[in-house]
């Protein structure tokens, strides 16, 4: 029989074993805090893995990358993070030298001798896109540098030896860098801003390996302090270089941005809060309560919400009660949802056959036909979402706004028309596999796109779900050819439609990025051509190109760029982003003097 | 010591169980569980990035060979690394567990208690309109939502909307007053979702007991209802009672509290198994999957030992 002391003890083993952290400063002042709502948690932090927008918010605050974007200029701009400036660049594009940054520390971490944090030198750059190219790093972002950079992808056949230099991927020194390119890539600085760049220092990796992903020791404004499934909570990294806030240099609108009280912030030095907690709420209706609780000082609104806070769509305007508490955004979504049909399936793609393949070209553009955008947009994006038609959405420069439309404009009359010439008929349609993870809303939106073909004639029962249990589960299926209507959705990783145009790239098909299978050697020609130009009239002439060719083969039924809502307490002072600024922002939020929530 | 032996035996009967149990598991995860290999790929992988992958998971490997594997890391209780996020196992265990248990145990007890308590007055008054009373009420309480209640709950009792005196989310306990304050609408959640489950299942068990001829002698001879309820029918009852209790135990730490975490943003198991169960997070499920089987394989041995202590004919048989 356990005594009464027994009991006790216990309990209070328990409640100690159960505690989490008190918000306060190594002064014992209470921390100016500022609280995160996010949709969905990160699984690693180690930049080599942040594959998801929710890691790669955290990690560019506990990590520093070379560039980053100006936190408000649209559209985005970039600018010198870790780097001490823009890279100069050879005539030949090949070779960039980078300087960088002197007196920038690692956080102190029993990693390094003494446990205090070294100076960050070019050579940790080298290192840790190095391991991007080394399978025990279980790296993510390994195709953003694959066969781009000289001498990397031979260092990775020659069995990743860290001891054996890299031709393209130099230190000159302790402060500059330079890489050569195997062949033109102006997106090169783009992608140096990603979590992906982030710079890691080898001791911290070789102490902790694969824990790495949750024992995070970088150089950005914050350091980790704990971490579990629902939150994250950093603090401030009080050995981050000491920066003067500049609102021009921040591409500070005063006409645009003159609500958000940002002025304060000049000359100040980030970052300016003490803390910053990440929230995961994957639930709606939790994450709601707790925002409107005050919980949280920012969320993106669940869609099941938009009724109670927008007063009306067009333009869109917060609902009058919420006007005083909130400030309110809408964010374009930097990417767009779009459902492949996979060309290497001969039932519906490239067919050998002439006959055969004309016949197939006419069933998809059947299909595109009728489908119906605005009532997609509609019933699941709230209507206030952008359909636009091929890969060239409105958030990229080359978007053709007076360009023809009609590929996104439903038209039974037509569609029926393609498949009676074509010798179609309720008999002999193919049968189709749509594929989704399994969820509520992917099952309706299957069903919604099963109605659309039902009005041509098409079958319900020739329309199957191939439902699967989670999202790697589908990735698979359909890089094995086995879906023939790929559901899906693409998040940009840099402001450059380059990186939309990969999508469709022959050499990119399954398991690369081209999940349709797309293979048109005059589109592969255009985008060798594009790839290597940077934004100009002439690479606008040449994605449009290959944004008709695309339509004119009807790959895709492509597509709609969501519209994000963001909602944040008055009383803190920032600009909210996810897409190409991502977690950059929040090294530069504010709270107004006011107590905490 | 008498008594050694029997747990001996028992915890040795518990050997096979735990094979089984991993085994059939294991087979399941392996051949019919998530596939964690592309969830770890970048957005353009190539064939030998997806093999790279598949090898450092140890997918490659042929199944005997893994299932062994597995068996070591749970006798040396070396369970490996998270294929997520890449944190020992072990430490994710010791972290969720004692969250999880601090989360329940009051809902649990509190449960139990009350249903017992309304299970024998229910059961004493049967027929009546109390009984109806009981029996209807118990029955509105299984039919609503676990969701539907901890949202209500969250809405009344944690925003604007309602009292707004307690958290919506979060777990930061540091004594026992900020444990009150976070655990507080959980456990009403908890109890709200399980009494009518526990009240009716006592007051069967009950009514069972108190219509058997011993209750009627006691009747006849006096007895009070206090005394025929604790001494005579509460004690004979309590060999089911004890049976679902410590058959619940191992559910309600591991998956019980998955909805509650979820919902009130508590860091326990219950959330990391399901995150683990969705991703194919293979080291944790393992981990959970044998932690489950001894917790049952103990369960069940208390419970013989407990049935022995409350019916002294079981040991006898």
């Amino acid at each position: 029989m356990l005594k009464k002391n027994h009991i006790a003890i216990l309990s209070v083993l328990l409640i100690l074993g159960a505690c989490g952290e008190s918000p306060s400063t190594d002064s014992g002042v209470p921390a100016k805090t500022y609280r995160h709502a996010m949709d969905g948690a990160p699984d690693s932090l180690d930049p080599a893995q942040a594959s998801s927008v929710y890691a790669n918010q955290i990690v560019v605050n506990l990590y520093d990358t070379l560039y980053r974007y100006k936190y408000l200029a649209r559209p985005y701009e970039l600018q010198p993070n870790l780097a001490a400036a823009m890279p100069a660049i050879s005539d030949d594009g090949l070779r960039l030298t980078i300087p960088i940054k002197k007196d920038v520390y690692f956080i102190d971490d029993p990693a390094f001798e003494g446990g205090v944090g070294r100076e960050v030198t070019a050579g940790d750059f080298v290192y840790s896109i190095k391991r991007h190219f080394d399978p025990a790093t279980r790296a993510r972002g390994t195709w953003l540098w694959q066969n781009r950079i000289e001498g990397l992808d031979e260092w990775k056949a020659n069995g990743s030896d860290y001891n054996q230099e890299v031709s393209g991927l130099r230190a000159l020194d302790q402060h500059t860098l330079q890489i050569t390119l195997t062949r033109p890539f102006p997106q090169l600085v783009h992608t140096l801003t990603q979590g992906f760049a982030g710079v890691v220092p080898r001791e911290a990796v070789e102490t902790y390996r694969l824990q790495l992903a949750s024992h995070p020791v970088g150089s950005g404004p914050f350091k980790l302090l704990s971490r579990n499934s629902v939150r994250a909570v950093l603090e401030r990294n009080t050995r981050f270089r000491s920066e003067p806030f500049s609102l021009q240099d921040e591409g500070y609108d005063p006409q645009e941005r003159d609500t958000t009280g940002m002025e304060v912030l000049e000359g100040g030095i980030a970052p300016f809060v003490d803390r910053l907690e990440f929230e995961f709420i994957t639930e709606d209706a939790a994450r709601w309560n707790a925002f409107f609780a005050g919980e949280v000082h920012f969320i993106k609104v669940p869609v099941s919400q938009f009724d109670n806070v927008l007063s009306q769509r067009n333009p869109l305007t917060l609902s009058p009660q919420f006007q005083d508490v909130y400030q309110f955004e809408a964010s374009p979504e930097a990417g767009f949802i779009y459902t492949n049909f996979n060309m290497a399936d001969e039932r519906i793609g490239y067919h050998p056959d002439p006959e055969q393949n004309r016949r197939n070209h006419a069933l998809r553009c059947a299909m595109v036909k009728a489908f119906d955008w605005k009532k997609r947009n509609e019933i699941f994006f709230y209507d206030i979402g952008r359909v636009f038609p091929g890969i060239l959405p409105p958030s990229v420069p080359e978007y053709n706004p007076e360009g023809d439309h009609s590929y996104i404009e439903r038209d039974l009359t037509g569609a029926r028309e393609f498949l009676l010439a074509a010798g179609w008929n309720g008999d002999n349609l193919p049968v189709l596999e749509y594929g989704f993870p399994n969820s509520v809303t992917e099952r309706q939106i299957f069903e919604q796109f099963r109605n659309f073909m039902m009005d041509i004639g098409y079958p319900a029962n020739k329309i199957r779900p191939m439902v699967f249990a989670t999202y790697g589960d589908y990735q698979r299926a359909y890089s094995q050819g086995k879906v023939t209507l790929i559901n899906s959705s693409w998040t940009m990783d840099y402001p450059d439609a380059e990186n939309n145009m990969q999508l469709y790239y022959g050499p990119n098909a399954a398991p690369g990025s081209n999940s349709a299978n797309y293979n048109n050697p005059e589109y592969d020609r255009l985008y060798v051509a594009g790839a290597a130009l940077r934004e100009s009239p002439e690479r606008t002439q040449i994605y449009r190109e290959m944004n008709q060719l695309l339509m004119d083969d009807c790959a895709s039924f492509t597509g709609i760029s969501r519209t994000l809502l963001f909602l944040w307490d008055r009383n803190v002072i920032m600009k909210p982003d996810r897409s190409f600024l991502g977690g950059y922002f929040m090294r530069f939020v504010d709270l107004k003097d006011l107590p905490p929530p | 010591m008498s008594r050694l032996p029997y747990v001996v035996r028992k915890l040795m009967y518990g050997i096979p169980l735990l094979l089984g149990v991993t085994f059939v598991s294991f087979l399941l995860m392996v051949y019919f569980g998530p596939d964690k290999t592309y969830e770890l790929l970048g957005k353009n992988p190539t064939t030998e990035q997806i093999n790279e992958v598949r090898h450092a998971l140890g997918y490659d490997r042929p199944f005997l060979l893994r299932y062994s594997q597995y068996l070591k890391e749970l006798a040396t209780l070396d369970l490996g690394l998270s294929d997520s996020s890449g944190e020992p196992v072990s430490s994710i265990l010791t972290r969720t567990l004692p969250v999880s248990l601090m989360l329940v145990l009051p809902g649990f007890v509190l449960g139990n208690v009350l249903g017992l308590a309304i299970g024998l007055l229910a059961a004493w008054y049967r027929g009546l309109w109390l009984d109806k009373l009981v029996i209807s009420s118990s029955v509105v309480g299984m039919s609503v939502s676990f969701l539907i209640i901890i949202i209500g709950l969250q809405i009344m009792l944690c925003t604007p909307y309602g009292l707004n005196i307690f958290p919506v989310r979060g777990w930061q306990v540091h004594d026992l007053v900020s444990y009150l304050h976070h655990a507080t609408v959980p456990t009403i959640a908890l109890v709200l979702v399980t009494l009518g489950y526990n009240t009716r299942f006592y007051r069967a068990v009950m009514v069972d007991e108190i219509e058997r001829d011993h209750i009627r002698t006691l009747q006849a001879f006096g007895a009070s209802p206090v005394e025929q309820l604790f001494r005579h029918v509460l004690k004979n009852s309590l060999v089911p009672i004890l049976t679902r209790i410590m058959f619940s135990v191992p559910f309600v730490l591991i998956s019980g509290s998955l909805l509650l975490e979820s919902y009130f943003g508590i860091p326990g198991i219950g959330l990391v198994t399901f995150d683990a169960i969705t991703s194919g997070d293979q080291p944790i499920l393992k981990a959970v999957v044998g932690l489950t089987g001894v917790l049952f394989v103990l369960a069940l041995t208390i419970n013989d030992m407990l049935y022995s202590v409350v019916d002294p004919q079981v040991t006898r048989s």
